[in-house]
């Protein structure tokens, strides 16, 4: 139709009116005229490449991600945002609602981000359902079964994994049945729901065992954007259990982001609890206020 | 991370879990009367529809029961929802040792029984309100009345911030009207230029 519509009013115009009625002729023209108008003006090739340049040099951002000042931020004691959160929280499931920590730090857009696995003094998930592929039979499934692992195999994990059933929700490999794992190209099944295990992101291990052992209590979290967001308690958790966690948690992220490398620095610079369905509260690092209620309130349902 | 303002605003709301209809302090073991005992437990059933009268119930869960948590943090309070439309909602309210001097005539003579609410523990006696066709309000003046709950009175600086929160509003609700009245002169002015520019078109085309 286009290539009609640029070749047409020069060459075959003529032609065009003398073959058709004028009546037909006088409602296509206007048509043509400002389909062409509205072509040239969004399709000026120059017009465009001028444009793009300009956003380009403009996307140029800060190098560090900007963090605002917390000076008119709220700030909370434990106690008090554990207060709130469970009155948000009421009613709901035990199970499903947990509190979060979301942890935001000072540090570059570009470079190496905080990458690691925590293992809380009071574990989070109350179950996790672990997954070892190792050859059946050998040392390493003997040892993982005994650390825990639901399921250990090689065949029949991939045969229940096609059927569709997967009833785990972490999964490790040994280097030794890697080449099975590929050829039965399992990366369509598990890839999506990150259960497919890699050397990148170590779940390609020698010493299943002790995997599997960190696995059952561990954690894994991330930086993105300059925060690091994971869950860190249960709702029934007492405020002394969920300190604990948080001090081991900063403990660790700060103990990672001394290890990464001289030149990157990284340091926290906003401590965020949550919950499920509850708003952020930024923690001032107290425990308590004169306000807050007994810590055995804030226990239990 | 959600923007720094965007969450302090966010935050604001906790305003309406500190007052509202529900912020009151049920008597606990030291402030109890001969006529109000303690309150240990609530638990209130509720099905998942509106209709046969579900919905008040709901709406004391979403409204009520955070600000009810908020001021007795020790009070412990589960919600059940079932798929159970026949059933009527209903709220177990858990008193130590004996029944609150109003619960009886609270609860009526229509005695109904709800088989989600937990087992009431050695020495609590449970009294059992019957939601049905009742808005949260009426439930939570229910609620007042049958265990003497005390209301807190919003504090000073909560009563300014929320008519500061409520001008904001207003402040926002005027701000939306000028601007879209604004887009919407622009759009028209846009649209009446582009019906020129075709009428002109015509004409040269003609």
């Amino acid at each position: 139709m286009s290539s009609y519509g640029t070749v047409l009013p020069t060459a075959a115009r003529g032609i065009l009116s003398s073959c058709r009625p004028s009546l037909r002729e006088k409602s296509i023209a206007p048509a043509f005229s400002v389909f062409q108008q509205v072509r040239g003006a969004k399709s000026n090739p120059q017009a465009r490449g001028k444009g793009k340049k300009e956003t380009k040099t403009d996307k140029k951002g800060p190098r560090e991600f900007r963090q605002k000042s917390l000076k008119d931020m709220e700030q909370f004691a434990l106690c008090d945002a554990m207060r709130y959160l469970r009155a948000v929280e009421v009613g709901r499931e035990v199970t499903t609602s947990k509190y979060e920590v979301h942890i935001r730090l000072r540090t570059r857009r570009d470079g190496p981000v905080i990458r690691n696995m925590i293992r809380f003094p009071h574990a989070v998930q109350t179950e996790s359902r672990i997954c070892v592929i190792c050859p059946p039979g050998s040392k390493q499934a003997k040892d993982a079964l005994a650390a825990g692992a639901v399921l250990v195999g090689e065949d029949e994990v991939f045969e229940a994994v096609k059927a569709g059933k997967i009833e785990f929700d972490r999964c490790l490999a040994h280097p030794d049945s890697l080449p099975a794992l590929n050829k039965a190209a399992l990366g369509r099944i598990l890839g999506p729901r990150g259960l497919m295990p890699s050397v990148k992101t170590g779940t390609v291990v020698d010493d299943v065992a002790s995997r599997v052992e960190m696995l059952r209590g561990g954690t894994v979290y991330r930086e993105r954007d300059a925060v690091i967001r994971l869950p860190i308690g249960q709702l029934g958790f007492s405020p002394e259990q969920l300190r604990d966690n948080l001090r081991t948690t900063i403990d660790q992220i700060k103990k990672d982001a001394s290890g990464l490398n001289d030149r990157v620095n990284k340091e926290i610079y906003e401590v965020v609890l949550s919950s499920t369905h509850g708003p952020g509260f930024s923690l001032n690092g107290e425990f308590k206020t004169d306000n807050s209620p007994e810590t055995s309130a804030l226990t239990g349902l | 991370m959600v923007n720094l303002f965007k969450r302090m605003r966010k935050l604001k709301t906790i305003l309406d879990i500190r007052t509202g209809t529900g912020a009151a302090i049920f008597p606990n073991p030291t402030s109890a009367t001969k006529e109000f005992p303690p309150v240990t437990r609530l638990h209130l059933t509720y099905a998942r529809k509106i209709y046969n009268g579900h919905q008040g119930a709901r709406h004391f869960w979403r409204n009520c029961l955070p600000r009810l948590k908020y001021h007795n943090p020790g009070v412990r309070m589960t919600v059940q929802q079932t798929d159970d439309q026949t059933a009527p909602p209903a709220l177990t309210i858990y008193f130590a040792e004996r029944l609150s001097s109003t619960a009886s005539a609270i609860v009526g003579t229509k005695k109904i029984t709800d088989k989600h609410a937990p087992a009431a523990e050695s020495g609590e006696k449970t009294a059992v309100v019957d939601l049905k066709d009742l808005n949260y309000k009426e439930i939570w003046s229910r609620v007042q009345a049958s265990t003497g709950a005390e209301e807190v009175p919003a504090s000073a600086e909560d009563e300014a911030e929320r008519k500061r929160l409520e001008a904001i509003t207003a402040k926002a609700g005027k701000d939306r009207e000028r601007i879209s009245t604004m887009r919407q002169a622009k759009k028209d002015q846009e649209r009446m230029l582009a019906e020129a520019r075709g009428e002109v078109e015509k004409m040269k085309e003609l």
